[in-house]
């Protein structure tokens, strides 16, 4: 163990290049605290008088304290716990005293290194981490040796992780993953998830996460309907401001007036919901029968009983083809009301869609063809919209994720005094081809509106379905999803790609297929992938992952053990063949050359003068000064010739 | 000098019966000019291998008794007041001859040890200020009780390490303990001895060992030896630097003696046994066990 200046100033630059990265993730006052105690040390390595008593320390400490605390209020969730982390590590860095110390600080950094992870997933990061890893672990080969040179130490960590990698690699493959609760994938700050809320306030919400987290799991009996037939019905919004949508009351209230009338093709299936905040039972549009527990309120939505905190099941029947039949006077009113007057602009683009000209069908399809030829972007990191969400939306910013799409929609709508409102739920689902039922997850989540047609009744329009095909007509593919973070569908500049262009789609290419392979292997692309290789339970992923790691180790073992012997020297290398020439007389390991020749002589009297010979050549070349060009001749040629 | 070599075993193993290879470690030792330690118990023929090698050598022998009560004035000398000069003078104690035996070392205090052991690393001893240079050759051989007998004193780790080798004579086989009992007395055949090396000699022998080649892949090996000693986690703690020296220089001795210009992995193995056995510490009490997991794991090319 030696803590020499030299190792010290080594490990404080290896600390520097650990925490660098976060100068992006924790307040700037942390980071400061954390960059005065690093310098701080830095100085008083050569000045060892300059580090601050235990009372300075302890004050020091007490700053960390009130700092961690105006920034976090507490030490919980990701942002104020790598915060801890990294003060805790610049007030270690004043109290080297011994060895453990210092092997602190290093364990300590490691962690540090893997909380990078919670805010940045990049390939550039990770080779970054990487690379830190290697400082990190070459620190550590410095401590414990007195005399490895600096680089030497650094070629050894890197074989060290090197050999490391391909056992990394397979548990990264093979270990069964978990789902991460929310708040350590997605940041804290101005994100929603797409997880459902009783309201609903697109205008406001800047980035909308996509959570993989499983919503329900649908097993049909017979036939599943096309993916873009599968709308699971959620809450119903009718009410609204202008900017936020919520639920009307009259939509809690069972109907009594009349009784949706169900035709075509009907969907036998069972729900299996995960635990939820809300008594709302998504069911494929438009449910006809259900378990007796659960009932249908005004707006045709699901609710069951109570609260679920764990996985319920429910046997549901749904017809694709429904007509709800007439409208309520009540209804009527509350589906058209607009929160104040239109503005003059929205009023002049209903106009522009012939809305005032009475023929709704015209209407919604001018306004659908609005959407499509108008450049609407569809995006999951929309702009601010403002005071005025809606006609911001339509009019200038054009950006936007369903919601703004529906309400939009339905805002327009009821301009023209058609009765509209939105719909949230689910859309879509992945078959999952080992269980043979559909999984609907939080990304799956989505919002469309309904519109109330004379002899109709309420019709299910889907407006992001005209701006994104993709959306509907497939699965949501949430990797995709994720990995292209905005999804625009602007129609690709085509032309020439110079070198810069070509390097800019490689590198596009090289950063999606990280996203798509290694960030975003969750739990359900690992049993999709797993189970292509025919590993298909638990069990056989464990064996799976004991016979990879086995073969890697002993793989890794082979390579060491074969460098061991493949020395450069050919003096060496032909004398290893001489005595592979001697099987089954093999040499034990530790025994001289000298001593096994002895050995070989007795077990093979005929070859004794050869075998003799070829020794002392052997011991001659190999231990004795200046042998002569003829000598090694003579070697190789007596070790070519040798048979028993 | 390859005869008078032949001749200077055979003369030793006359009189030391059954003890050829122990004999030719005290010989590789005092080639390498490095200190012997025996340890065995009492009446093995400690005391007449130490007095043969000093009569084949033609070197002055002196014996010292280590006895619980020794002091170091005893083993170096001492100054004492001249009443014709008016002053004080040195008398030279036993330790100013060429072979010192020191009998039973462990017997006598840590301080009386630690006279011997001193002059033995310095060749000089100092008193009063004044310093007297040891005779050349300078060539000891202590012996040692097993620690568990009653009242010794072990020799400390430290100062083990000043003596090159550590061997054990251990009891003679049945053929040589007859030969014993019909024959004569050994001091009475001692007396018998001719000289076959004269100190002159011996200083040209220890010159040559010293000029004796050790290739890369040689030093490779020992290297390989004493990163095992210090990393495998046999032992409690490594050979030393100096340890390292030693081994060497013993190897050199021994390919001398085998008379070879440059040292073999054999001649490092022939050894390792009586010059890391004391200087490492395992589970293991006998030498030959302690540096067993060396010889069996360490590859050579």
């Amino acid at each position: 163990m030696a803590l020499e200046p030299k190792t010290l100033k080594f490990l404080l630059v290896s600390v520097g290049l650990i925490t660098l990265p976060h100068i992006n993730h924790i307040p700037l006052s942390l980071f400061l605290f954390f960059s005065l105690l690093w310098g701080w040390r830095l100085l008083a390595l050569s000045n060892p008088r300059l580090l601050p008593n235990q009372w300075i320390t302890y004050l020091l400490m007490l700053i960390a304290v009130a700092l961690l605390y105006i920034q976090h209020q507490g030490f919980m969730g990701r942002d104020a716990g790598t915060s801890l982390f990294v003060t805790a590590l610049g007030l270690k860095l004043l109290e080297i005293k011994a060895p453990r110390d210092v092997y602190l600080i290093i364990f300590l950094s490691f962690i540090i290194a893997a909380t990078q992870f919670l805010f940045e997933q990049s390939i550039i990061m990770a080779f970054y981490t990487l690379f830190v890893g290697i400082v990190l672990l070459s620190t550590l080969l410095l401590i414990n040796s007195l005399t490895i040179p600096l680089t030497a130490a650094f070629k050894t960590a890197a074989i060290i992780i090197l050999q490391a990698l391909p056992i990394a690699v397979l548990i990264f493959i093979l270990f069964p993953r978990m789902e991460p609760p929310a708040w350590l994938l997605f940041g804290e700050q101005n994100q929603g998830l797409t997880g459902l809320s009783d309201s609903m306030e697109p205008g406001s919400i800047s980035q909308l996460g996509l959570s993989s987290e499983l919503a329900f799991r649908v097993k049909f009996e017979g036939e599943v309907p096309p993916p873009n037939q599968r709308y699971w019905r959620g809450p119903v919004f009718s009410n609204t401001d202008g900017k936020r949508w919520t639920e009307n009351s009259i939509n809690s209230l069972k109907r009594l007036t009349e009784n949706i009338r169900f035709s075509g093709q009907s969907y036998r299936y069972t729900l299996l919901m995960e635990p939820q905040n809300n008594r709302w039972v998504y069911a494929l549009e438009m449910p006809a029968q259900f378990d007796d527990s659960l009932s249908q309120n005004g707006a045709y939505q699901l609710i069951s009983p109570k609260i679920p905190t764990q996985r319920a099941e429910y046997q549901v029947t749904s017809y694709k083809q429904y007509n709800t039949g007439a409208l309520s006077d009540r209804e009527r009113a509350v589906n058209i009301k607009l929160p104040n007057p239109p503005s003059d602009r929205l009023l002049k683009l209903v106009n522009e869609l012939k809305g005032f000209d009475g023929n709704q069908q015209q209407f919604i399809d001018n306004l659908l063809n609005y959407y499509q030829t108008r450049p609407f972007h569809y995006t999951l990191k929309p702009p601010l919209m403002g005071d005025k969400p809606i006609e911001t939306f339509l009019l200038d910013e054009r950006r936007g994720f369903c919601s703004h799409y529906a309400s939009a929609f339905v805002y327009l709508m009821r301009i023209a005094g058609i009765p509209a409102r939105v719909v949230a739920g689910y859309q879509g689902g992945l078959m999952n081809e080992i269980g043979g039922f559909l999984e609907v997850r939080q990304a799956n989540a989505h919002a469309w509106s309904e519109v109330w047609l004379p002899g109709q009744g309420w019709k299910r329009i889907d407006p992001t379905a005209v701006i994104a095909p993709e959306r509907v007509e497939q699965d949501v593919n949430i990797d995709l999803q994720i990995a292209e973070g905005i999804v625009a569908f602007s129609p690709m500049v085509s032309g020439n790609l110079s070198w810069l262009r070509q390097a800019r789609s490689l590198w596009n290419s090289v950063d999606y297929n990280w996203q798509r392979w290694v960030i975003n292997y969750d739990n359900l692309s690992q049993s999709d992938f797993l189970s292509r290789l025919g590993i298909k339970t638990i069990k056989d992923t464990f064996i799976g992952l004991i016979i990879g790691v086995g073969i890697i180790s002993s793989l890794i073992a082979l390579v060491m053990l074969k460098s061991r012997h493949r020395r450069d020297d050919p003096i060496v290398k032909l004398f290893h063949r001489f005595i592979k020439k001697l099987y089954p007389l093999k040499r034990h390991r530790g025994e001289g050359a000298e001593t096994f020749s002895l050995r070989a002589q007795q077990q093979y009297p005929n070859a004794a003068k050869e075998i003799a010979a070829i020794t002392r050549l052997y011991y001659r070349l190999r231990y004795f000064p200046d042998y002569s060009v003829e000598e090694l001749k003579q070697f190789k040629e007596q070790v070519k010739i040798f048979r028993l | 000098m390859d005869s008078s070599l032949d001749q200077l075993f055979a003369s030793a193993n006359s009189i030391i019966l059954g003890k050829s290879h122990q004999i030719k470690l005290a010989i590789c030792c005092l080639f390498a000019k490095g200190h012997l330690l025996i340890e065995d118990i009492p009446g093995v023929g400690k005391t007449t291998l130490a007095h043969t090698l000093a009569k084949l050598f033609g070197m002055q022998y002196q014996r010292i008794q280590f006895t619980s009560d020794i002091l170091p004035a005893d083993i170096i000398g001492g100054s004492i007041f001249d009443k014709e000069s008016n002053q004080f003078t040195f008398h030279h104690g036993p330790l100013f001859n060429q072979m010192v035996l020191a009998d039973e070392i462990n017997r006598s205090t840590p301080k009386a040890q630690s006279a011997l052991l001193e002059a033995m690393e310095e060749n000089q001893v100092t008193v009063e200020g004044k310093t007297y240079i040891l005779p050349q050759p300078f060539f000891v051989i202590a012996t040692q009780n097993p620690a568990h007998q009653i009242g010794t004193f072990p020799i400390p780790e430290s100062q083990l390490d000043r003596f090159l080798m550590r061997i054990e004579l251990g009891y003679p086989d049945r053929q040589a303990e007859r030969e014993l009992l019909m024959g004569q007395l050994r001091h009475r055949l001692i007396d018998d001895l001719q000289q076959q090396i004269n100190p002159q000699q011996l200083a040209e022998i220890q010159h040559a060992v010293s000029k004796i080649y050790a290739s890369s892949a040689l030093l490779d090996y020992i290297q390989a030896i004493i990163d095992f000693t210090r990393q495998s986690g046999e032992y409690q703690y490594g050979l030393s630097p100096r340890a390292g020296l030693a081994l060497l220089q013993a190897a050199k001795a021994w390919a001398y003696m085998q008379q070879r210009d440059a040292v073999i992995p054999e001649d490092v193995q022939a050894v390792l046994a009586p010059v890391a056995g004391h200087r490492i510490r395992s589970g293991q009490t006998d030498s030959a066990a302690i540096v067993a997991p060396i010889l069996e794991q360490i590859e050579i090319d």
